[in-house]
């Protein structure tokens, strides 16, 4: 366990030395922007927006910050086998089980640090272009703005967690980022196309689907309940499978054989 | 630099892959502070060997000792000990090649700031260390390949077919280095190739493999040359006459052939010229390495 922290900085340093990276921190910059200022023109008088419905708005855009963590997830270990590092990673003094775990926080850091970039950035443009006027009835009874976005941003990083996890395991099993980045971002946008068409209160099994759970923002209106599914239900099949993922993803790595 | 116990000690090793044994209960030992070469024709299953060595591949049966550390059981520990490069040195081409290194430096124990910039300047990268590997040459990779390897001085290097796409001055460069460094430095150098002329350029001894089998090793250089019974051609006016005089050796065109060692060699000569016979030529008629490597390895039949 000499200095693991060492790993992680060799990470980051992968991630943060690509231009790649800088690319997609700056379209969560500028694309929440150009549409903050769209809206603030096109409502400009009459029918005003309050600072906190903009930043509500704004949140739904989330799915950036959700692609561009799962393409980093995607590629994090499929790159190292296209590339051809992965021969001179996996021949230091590292087991193979912490390489990959530092591979996994490394993931995890980036997302949660564009996660926070959008936040501000939002936050900065809805307060800046919007009056702070609040509106009544657009929040569910007993949410202040406040505790709404904050629940509601939560809900979409656990989604989005869930995503890079279901990529990061692709990545280990096929060694390609492409197909990695590819059923992620189907996951992704066809998770909630399938979410509509299953139908718990029909049929039970589909109560145990993964897409069936993600979304669990629908809970803060009571949508769900139908079918005797709850949040802590929803919690606890989403643990299930991301723990199996991850079990998916440690074994392939730790056992694989690195031929060409 | 006393060989006191092998670097490597590898035991009944052998590879499955699905029905195929591509490595067959191979045993070796490689002696410390030898350039010591693994030879075999493409798909012998030289770097198959090496990657269970470096624990890219995992073992069948048997097992990888690196000094004490089995690869197996104490992989960190084998792992410390090892630098090397499989097949072409792969780098980050986005990094610069300094990046590159601190990359592998930070994995290893022990790597300081200096022992990195003294690595670069042994392996004559100080100029271009800082640019894009991208824009480097495959010569400039090949020693940033070797850079990475050495960086927390292991006690043993692996090198698969490092010669691969050089030209003859890095060839040439690669094997003067390699050789400092087995023999000031004590690194102890595993060096594969399917080609016999580089390995008796640089190596002190080959092991020869074929078809996942060890077939041979063979020892090439010695401290001082120990003398070994050569056949020597005699080329001489008279070759029935000498044959006659030494009462030895066989006929052969314009020659005698006589098998004789380095001190026989020169007290027959003074026998031939003291009986009048006139000698133009005296040359070592060894089988070259190179017809006992074809030999060995059958020729053809790729494995
Ligand atoms: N991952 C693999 N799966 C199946 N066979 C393999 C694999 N890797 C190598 N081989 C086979 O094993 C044999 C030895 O290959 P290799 O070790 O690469 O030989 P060398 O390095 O001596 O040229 C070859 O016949 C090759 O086709
Ligand atoms: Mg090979």
């Amino acid at each position: 366990m000499a200095n693991f922290f060492k790993l992680l900085k060799n990470e980051n340093m992968k991630i943060y030395r690509r231009l790649r990276t800088w690319i997609m921190m700056g379209l969560v910059v500028i694309i929440p922007a150009l549409v903050a200022v769209l809206m603030a023109v096109s409502t400009g008088g009459d029918t005003e927006i309050g600072a906190w419905d903009a930043f509500t708005n704004l949140t739904s855009l989330f799915f950036l910050v959700s692609i561009f963590s799962a393409i980093i997830f995607a590629d994090i270990v499929a790159s190292e086998f296209t590339w051809g590092t992965i021969k001179l990673l996996l021949i230091r003094p590292w087991k193979r089980s912490k390489v990959l775990l530092s591979k996994l926080l490394a993931g995890l850091i980036f997302s949660l640090l564009l996660t926070l970039i959008f936040i501000v950035v939002n936050w900065a443009l809805s307060f800046l272009l919007f009056k702070n006027i609040s509106t009544p009835g657009v929040y569910p009874a007993g949410y202040s703005p406040f505790s709404f976005n904050l629940e509601m941003l939560l809900y979409r990083y656990v989604d989005m967690v869930i995503i890079c996890i279901f990529a990061f395991m692709l990545s280990t099993l096929f060694r390609s980022s492409g197909i990695a980045i590819g059923l992620a971002i189907f996951l992704l946008f066809a998770g909630n196309i399938l979410q509509a068409l299953l139908r718990p209160e029909k049929y039970a099994w589909t109560k145990y689907v993964l897409f069936t759970n993600m979304n669990l923002s629908r809970y803060m209106i009571g949508d769900g309940s139908a079918a005797g599914m709850t949040l802590g239900f929803s919690v606890a099949v989403l643990s299930v499978y991301v723990i199996v993922f991850l079990a998916v993803s440690w074994i392939v790595f730790m056992r694989r054989d690195v031929a060409a | 630099m006393m060989s006191q116990e092998p670097v490597v000690r590898i035991k009944g090793v052998s590879k499955r892959i699905g029905r195929r044994t591509l490595i067959d209960k191979l045993d070796l030992e490689i002696p410390s502070g030898q350039v010591y070469g693994f030879l075999g024709p493409n798909g012998a299953g030289k770097t198959t060997t090496i990657r269970m060595m470096v624990g890219l591949m995992s073992i069948s049966e048997g097992d990888i000792y690196i000094g004490q550390s089995s690869v197996r059981e104490d992989f960190e520990g084998a792992m410390k000990q090892i630098g090397a490069i499989v097949e072409n040195p792969e780098m980050y081409k986005f990094l610069t090649g300094y990046q590159n290194l601190l990359h592998y430096a930070r994995m290893s124990p022990g790597v300081t700031k200096e022992r990195i910039d003294e690595v670069i300047h042994r392996v004559g990268l100080s100029n271009r260390i800082h640019e894009k590997v991208k824009t480097y040459s495959l010569g400039m990779r090949q020693r940033l390949g070797v850079a990475q390897a050495i960086l927390h001085r292991p006690k043993l290097l692996v090198l698969d077919e490092p010669t691969n796409g050089l030209d003859p001055q890095g060839i040439r460069e690669l094997r003067d280095y390699l050789r400092e460094l087995a023999h000031t430095e004590g690194t102890t150098v595993f060096v594969s190739s399917h080609l016999l002329s580089e390995m008796e350029l640089m190596c002190d001894t080959v092991a020869v493999i074929k078809q996942g089998k060890l077939v041979d090793v063979k020892v090439l250089k010695t401290g001082e040359e120990t003398e070994q019974q050569a056949e020597t051609a005699f080329e001489v006016d008279k070759p029935e006459e000498a044959a006659a005089l030494l009462g030895t050796g066989a006929v052969d065109g314009g020659s005698v052939i006589i098998t004789a060692d380095k001190e026989g060699i020169a007290e027959i000569n003074a026998r031939l010229v003291a009986g009048g016979i006139r000698v133009y030529g005296i040359s070592k008629r060894t089988r070259s390495l190179e017809d006992q490597f074809l030999e060995m390895t059958g020729g053809g039949q790729i494995g």
